[in-house]
């Protein structure tokens, strides 16, 4: 298979497979598969597991997924993939294929063009799951995108999945799609987060990344109206970082903002500079935390 | 009892009474280890989380200019001193300029550096700088009450 994508680069036909590690980025990458599929009139369907049916819009609405409304008005449905696949006892290939066909025609008569689906495919190592029916339905499933009405991401979580069944699963895709990475060492990951747009930093951050800290925020200037740098996941910043990220804010035109989501220590050294007096900087509360 | 000048326990925070400390050099690829070390030592020597968080901040500033400003390597002492945790970090660097001044003025936004010691002057009670002719010391001291 060819080097991974960004999510932005899949469209109808393609069926993509996602292996992660990291929750926060698989959630962003569904996310930004969602938003764009709303954005064009698509119809989106959603199989979650290890998220809840009853989460997984609240998590797509903290990501910029106008989620609940497209629930409403039903271009987004959100399914338990467990239950569909164990729904007759046995998970059985065919019997998924068919129902995404089913899906598939509904989609087209409700007038959509195109059909988005995204599947967390963690149900599939539950003892009474049956391994073989999940790689069965990735070789068969590939039929449907024939025609371009289809676009899938599926979702394999490295830390579930043996390594021989991950490679049988990519091989069975298409397409594979991956966060844009600037950066990843033992201590700090840099990548672009995609919904909302912007830079998604975890762990530690100092003055001896700068560079590519400096290089992810030059390339979400370029590509994106508001600048939006998720910190959530950052235990510690140095001042030198904390300037780099306000000198970013100062630079916007008046019409765009910089965005910075964070907790703890590293929300008290934007506090320590005063970052709430610069207009074009926001600095908020990390989602669910103090 | 484990006195200012000793090395830091190589497992550990060393164990003993509140006047345990660490004493560590560095150089520009211990930043993170140092950083983990200051909160393991902050903790033990009585720190609540909070004020571990500003003896982390505290400390992280004073190696990241001790390693870009004072010759890319130094030394870190942290001890208990009354009422509060003594964070010293020592280079051989040129020295700080106006050392009394140095951090005392509030930055202005468009500052592209300068905010190290800014930071450190808000969290730390005291913070005493010493131009020694072979290097600089910076003593800061973080008010933690006695337990």
């Amino acid at each position: 298979m060819e080097n991974p994508r960004s999510v932005e680069e899949l469209g109808p036909g393609d069926h993509a497979c996602l292996t992660f590690t990291d929750p926060d980025e698989r959630l962003d990458i569904v996310a930004a598969f969602v938003r764009s599929g709303l954005d064009l009139g698509h119809k989106v369907l959603c199989f979650t597991d290890s998220v809840p049916v009853d989460r997984l819009p609240g998590e797509l609405e903290a990501r910029s997924v106008a989620a609940q409304a497209a629930i409403r008005r039903g271009q987004l449905a959100v399914r338990g993939s467990e239950r569909i696949w164990l729904a007759e006892g046995q998970p059985s290939a065919r019997r998924m294929v068919d129902l995404l066909a089913g899906q598939l025609d509904l989609a087209a008569r409700e007038g959509y063009p195109v059909l988005r689906m995204t599947a967390d495919m963690c149900w599939a190592n539950r003892p009474v799951a049956a391994i073989d029916q999940l790689l069965a339905f990735e070789s068969e499933v590939g039929e449907l995108f024939a025609d371009g009405r289809l676009a899938a991401i599926c979702q394999y979580d490295r830390d579930s999945f043996d390594a021989v069944t991950l490679a049988f699963a990519a091989s069975a895709h298409t397409r594979a799609v991956a966060a844009t990475v600037y950066h990843e060492d033992p201590i700090v990951r840099i990548c672009r987060q995609h919904s909302p747009p912007g830079v998604r930093v975890a762990g530690e951050l100092d003055f001896t990344r700068a560079e590519p800290l400096t290089h992810a925020l030059a390339e979400s200037l370029r590509l994106d109206h508001h600048i939006h740098v998720n910190l959530a996941q950052l235990r510690y910043i140095d001042a030198a970082c904390v300037s780099i990220i306000i000198q970013t804010a100062l630079g916007l035109p008046d019409d765009r903002r910089l965005m910075v989501t964070c907790h703890g220590l590293v929300q008290e050294m934007f506090s320590l500079v005063d970052a709430g007096e610069i207009a074009s900087l926001r600095v908020q509360a990390a989602h669910g935390r103090a | 009892m484990v006195g200012p000048e000793t090395h830091a326990h190589r497992d550990g925070p060393a164990a003993g009474p509140a006047g345990a400390s660490l004493d560590q050099p560095f150089g520009p690829d211990d930043l993170y280890a140092l950083r983990a070390a200051v909160a393991a030592h902050a903790t033990h020597l009585g720190a609540p989380p909070d004020r571990v968080a500003h003896l982390v901040i505290v400390a992280g500033e004073l190696v990241s200019n001790a390693v870009r400003h004072g010759g890319g390597r130094g030394r870190l002492r942290l001890s208990r001193v009354d009422g509060a945790v003594r964070c010293e970090v020592s280079d051989e660097g040129p020295g700080i300029p106006e050392p009394e001044r140095a951090g005392t003025r509030t930055p202005s936004v468009l500052a592209v550096g300068g905010r190290g010691l800014f930071i450190v002057r808000r969290l730390a009670a005291s913070l005493t700088i010493r131009n020694t002719g072979r290097g600089t010391t910076v003593t800061a001291l973080v008010a933690v009450p006695e337990q």
